[in-house]
């Protein structure tokens, strides 16, 4: 690393969130495997950016996922720049773990990810709720929910037309989870992800990830908010 | 709808393109799900895809750069080594083509390939489960990608 980025790297976390909130996100070490500001660009992590968590998590989630982390990325292909240590939240016995680091050939031995009491998950979970980026400006959500057809519709896009279930899973009309595992699991993304921010990661997915797996789509305002709203449905209280 | 599904299962791997792309448009399911559900399938949407004409691919040479494009996007269906198992591979309905495969690989021409990357499995009578490339790769960088397929298989259209 060049010094002077260094210092600025130091003089950014030193400065910026000086709240007790930004503050348990260091003591707790989450820093170590998370990007958690735009600043820290020399390092590679092992895993999912939090630089803009407040942008796009539900809060409710993230104080549940920090309880009771779940696996989201089946195959935790996160990021794949060596060296990354075997990390997943995954509990090994999971069928489908087995596939973690697939294109590392390593197996999904990895410790789980850390888990708090309700008191220290709300505190990191407001701490996390902090962490936003100067995003692109947000296109206005549709309010108007799908209606039966527009429903069907845009589920058919998602798993013909643009082929997101190739990588993501979801659920089918019988709430059986469907899909492919290279993608985060889509399957809680409406308790999960804010609906904007869905748009918006449709829209400018580098404004995100510098470099991403998953295609660049060019669709239209209204078909990323149908995909959107159709994302918004998907609930793991639904799977059967 | 049973019937088009078991064509489309018996040809996908033979020379028949035309019944192939006929049985993909008549089968109306997505890539994730499994073959009992395809009765609840909703109706054909538009396609945005070209029609594929025959002509002449541009050659194109192999860089470093084009099997880490490979590696980075493609791999995760097809394979680390192009051998159709990919981590998403045993999930999809119609599995990743082997791109080590002569004998089909062989039927198709550098341009079909090229349209196939380009526009998605859709689009050129194929499984939607193979997304579209073309905004996020340029066409040079889709044309090695059909070069380094090439090596992959050994293989020249025929
Ligand atoms: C040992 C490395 C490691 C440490 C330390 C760690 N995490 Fe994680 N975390 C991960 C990995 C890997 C994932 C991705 C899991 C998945 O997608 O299945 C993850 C996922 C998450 C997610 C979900 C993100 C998303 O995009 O889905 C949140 C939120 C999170 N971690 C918060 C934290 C917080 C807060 C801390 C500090 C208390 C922390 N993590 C410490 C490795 C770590
Ligand atoms: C070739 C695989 C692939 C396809 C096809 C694909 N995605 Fe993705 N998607 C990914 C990957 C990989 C990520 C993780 C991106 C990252 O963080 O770099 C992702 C991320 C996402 C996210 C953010 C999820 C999160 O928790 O971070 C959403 C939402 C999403 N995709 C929706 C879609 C939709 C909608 C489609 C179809 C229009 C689609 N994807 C098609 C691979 C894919
Ligand atoms: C989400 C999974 C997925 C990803 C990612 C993917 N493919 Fe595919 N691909 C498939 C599937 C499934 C098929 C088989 C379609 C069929 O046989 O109907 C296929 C078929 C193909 C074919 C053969 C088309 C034909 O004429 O039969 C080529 C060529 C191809 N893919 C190239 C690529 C390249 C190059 C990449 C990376 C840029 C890529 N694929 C990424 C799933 C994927």
């Amino acid at each position: 690393m060049k010094t002077s980025t260094f210092f600025i790297l130091i003089g950014f976390l030193l400065l910026a969130p000086s709240s007790s909130t930004a503050e348990i996100l260091r003591d707790k070490d989450c820093g170590s495997c998370h990007r958690l500001s735009v600043a820290e660009t020399e390092k590679n992590f092992a895993a999912p950016d939090l630089h803009f968590a407040g942008d796009k998590f539900q809060p409710a989630w993230l104080k549940q996922f920090l309880k009771n982390p779940a696996v989201i990325r089946p195959a935790v292909t996160v990021i794949d720049t060596p060296p990354r240590p075997p990390v997943t939240v995954a509990d090994a016995n999971t069928a489908v773990v087995t596939a973690a680091g697939f294109l590392r050939e390593r197996s999904g031995n990895s410790p789980p990810h850390p888990s708090f009491s309700e008191q220290d998950a709300s505190a990191l979970a407001d701490g996390l709720m902090g962490l936003k980026i100067s995003a692109p400006p947000r296109e206005s959500t549709v309010a108007a929910p799908l209606s039966k057809r527009q429903r069907a519709k845009i589920k058919y896009k998602f798993e013909r037309t643009f082929s997101c279930i190739s990588c993501h899973q979801s659920l089918n009309l019988a709430g059986k989870v469907r899909g492919g595992i290279s993608g985060p699991s889509l399957v809680n993304a409406g308790n999960r992800l804010r609906a904007d921010w869905i748009v918006s990661w449709l829209k400018t997915p580098e404004a995100y990830a510098a470099k991403s797996r998953m295609p660049r789509y060019e669709m239209d305002s209204v078909t990323r908010n149908q995909f959107s709203q159709f994302l918004m449905t998907l609930k793991k209280e639904n799977v059967k | 709808m049973k019937t088009s599904v078991t064509n489309m299962k018996k040809s996908c791997g033979n020379l028949f393109a035309a019944i192939t792309a006929l049985a993909v448009l008549a089968w109306g399911i997505g890539c994730g799900q499994s073959r009992e559900e395809q009765a609840t399938a909703p109706p054909p949407a538009q396609q945005e895809a070209e029609k594929v004409r025959p002509r002449k691919l541009e050659s194109a040479r192999v860089t470093e750069n084009t099997r880490q494009t490979y590696q980075w996007y493609c791999a995760q269906c097809h394979g680390a080594e192009g051998k159709g198992d990919g981590v998403n591979a045993k999930f999809l309905t119609v599995p990743p083509r082997d791109h080590t495969k002569v004998a089909y690989l062989e039927t198709r021409t550098d341009a079909q390939l090229f349209d196939a990357i380009k526009f998605g499995g859709l689009a050129v009578g194929r499984a939607p489960c193979m997304p579209a490339w073309g905004h996020t790769l340029d066409d040079d960088a889709i044309r090695s990608l059909v070069q380094y397929i090439r090596e992959l298989c050994q293989c020249e259209a025929l």
